[in-house]
């Protein structure tokens, strides 16, 4: 995962921790052990999603629970000023409710592509699909950033 | 934190399967619409989020969960979301429980024990 290059902070946070469990194991505090684990489990799931990207069709049931890099998510989350801290499953839902949208998105714009009768989905149908529906509104003069 | 733009957007592969994936046989997407897709589905992202922390903070929490997730859903108009992943969830709670008590019997930390595979599984990361 080449995202995780640019956090090299966290990086040496995550090896002080194993470090110092390896040292101290039976003293650890709670805490750091909840954040070593939810390394631990970040790293897992990062390797189940190169298996998917990896484009292989038998894989674990629970690599297909998810396709979107949620490292890319948590550095998209992390854009809101408010954000303090974002629970790892409260990316994964991000990052599968993202996933529903793209996919209610491409099927919303598809109508018009048949509409036209036309089988390539144009940039045109994405902007009508966007105009139309409105829970899409938030979208309107967002698009250019 | 986010050194370059490109980061912000999402993998082109992926969400072109994804539009593949929701498709019917035979359907094609252009770059284009592809492109204006991931663009729509970064600001969703930073949409829901930013709904979902006002949720948090009204009920003065630091930390953004799941629910509160769930609830902006429901409050931004996207309900019909809410019940695949409220499964996809619990698959998830599971697969992550199970990896965790892996992890435990490697290595055998009492603390583990204690922490359960809740959404109080916090990463201390903060949005710095």
């Amino acid at each position: 995962m080449a995202s995780e290059e640019l956090f090299p902070a966290e990086l040496s946070e995550e090896i002080t921790n194993k470090n110092f469990n390896e040292e101290e194991k039976t003293e650890i505090l709670e805490k750091e052990t909840e954040v070593e684990i939810a390394d631990n489990v970040e790293a897992v799931e990062a390797a189940s999603e190169e298996k998917v990207n990896g484009a292989s069709e038998n894989v674990a049931p629970e690599a297909r629970l998810f396709q979107l890099p949620l490292s890319r998510i948590r550095n998209l989350m992390k854009l809101d000023p408010d954000l303090n801290i974002a629970s790892n499953e409260a990316v994964f839902v991000v990052a599968r409710s993202t996933e529903l949208f793209i996919e209610s998105l491409a099927r919303e714009a598809f109508s018009y592509t048949t509409q036209s009768k036309k089988k390539t989905v144009q940039k045109r149908d994405v902007d009508l699909a966007i105009s139309s529906v409105d829970s899409l509104m938030f979208l309107d003069g967002a698009m250019n950033f | 934190m986010v050194e370059r733009i490109e980061d912000l957007n999402l993998p082109n592969a992926v969400v072109g399967r994804l539009i593949k994936e929701a498709l019917p046989e035979g359907a094609n997407v252009s770059k284009e619409a592809r492109a204006a897709i991931a663009r729509a589905a970064s600001v969703f992202v930073i949409f829901l989020t930013s709904s979902s922390t006002t949720l948090a903070r009204k009920q003065n929490h630091k930390t953004i969960t799941a629910a509160n997730i769930l609830d902006a859903l429901k409050q931004l108009e996207f309900e019909s979301f809410v019940d695949p992943l409220t499964s996809d969830l619990e698959t998830y709670r599971k697969v992550t429980k199970e990896k965790k008590d892996k992890a435990k019997t490697t290595n055998s930390t009492p603390a583990a024990n204690a922490s359960g595979a809740n959404d109080e599984d916090m990463e201390a990361e903060k949005a710095t």
